[in-house]
């Protein structure tokens, strides 16, 4: 584990504030290995038996050729991982996101996340202030299985 | 599989609304979701009740499956816009309203925009987007 990820701990609360974050700072997740488990226990908590994810058979004959994890599983997972590769922020809240699914995510992929600050707002209120995230999702070819933005409420130092 | 196990591009209707069966979310769906994902509860402001914002969305997928009827021929998932409007609470009992926006014909299937709003048990609208779907079309020997 890295130093960065155990100090904090250590030394009390050390998520970053609105002013602390810079518009253009990149951060990058460790890779994780989407397996069938990952993607069996998705659709049992979710519900979605999709057979796009669940029917090996019938996913013979799709443009994919096997079962395909759900999107929204790929999304789950990003927003995991990423936050194992950057120090958190002192969020308040998750607004919203906009998001694209550009290809499969495959048993066996192995998937991280790329993230870029890509904008800084002021709100009404003082204490707080809106930070947009640019992240994208890259497979172990380096190619791009999803992106979008992500913005989050960020409290100001108290 | 056969045809009429599913609802096709053309069985859409734009501006039919279908509303789910409601399900109360709870510790266990938290701590799955967590495990699964890596994704720790970081909103609310410190309110440990508060759920992983997007643990309602991908709950909102499954609810659509208990709608009665054939489920829709999903090719892709092509992409979404989502707004968090009000924290979801362990023991809050949510259900989603899915209506058609608009269907736009392709060569292989067509994409529909469904609006989505998921409600909590004082009706209150929780979250809210739009969904980008690549819907099949009906295959020509079953038509």
């Amino acid at each position: 584990m890295r130093a960065h990820a155990i100090l904090p701990a250590m030394t009390g609360d050390q998520r970053r504030h609105f002013e602390d974050i810079q518009v253009g700072e990149e951060y990058e997740s460790p890779g994780r290995t989407v397996t069938e488990a990952d993607i069996v226990i998705f659709a049992g908590l979710s519900g979605d038996y999709n057979v796009l994810h669940t029917d090996a058979e019938f996913m013979k004959s799709s443009i994919f050729g096997e079962r395909i994890a759900h999107g929204l599983l790929g999304l789950s997972i990003q927003s995991g991982l990423l936050t194992r590769g950057m120090r958190p922020y002192a969020t308040i809240a998750f607004l919203g996101l906009r998001w694209k699914f550009k290809g499969p995510i495959k048993i066996g992929d192995t998937i991280r996340v790329r993230a870029k600050v890509a904008g800084k707002k002021e709100t009404g209120k003082p204490d707080r202030g809106i930070v947009t995230l640019f992240r994208q999702v890259l497979n172990q070819r380096g190619e791009v299985v999803q992106e979008g933005e992500t913005d989050v409420m960020v409290a100001r130092r108290p | 599989m056969t045809a009429a196990d599913l609802c096709y591009f053309e069985d859409l209707v734009v501006g039919e609304m279908h509303q789910t069966p409601a399900i109360t979310v709870t510790q266990a769906h938290v701590t799955q979701f967590v495990g699964l994902t890596g994704d720790w509860p970081d909103q609310g402001g410190g309110d440990d009740a508060v759920v992983p914002g997007l643990l309602p969305l991908c709950i909102s997928s499954g609810l659509g499956f208990r709608v009665p009827g054939p489920p829709l021929a999903v090719l892709a998932f092509m992409g979404f816009e989502w707004r968090f409007l009000e924290p979801v609470r362990i023991g809050d009992t949510i259900l989603s309203r899915s209506t058609t926006l608009t269907k736009r014909a392709m060569r292989e299937g067509g994409v529909v925009v469904e609006g989505r709003d998921v409600y909590n048990q004082r009706g209150e609208v929780t979250q809210s987007g739009r969904l980008t779907l690549l819907v099949a079309k009906r295959p020509a020997a079953s038509a």
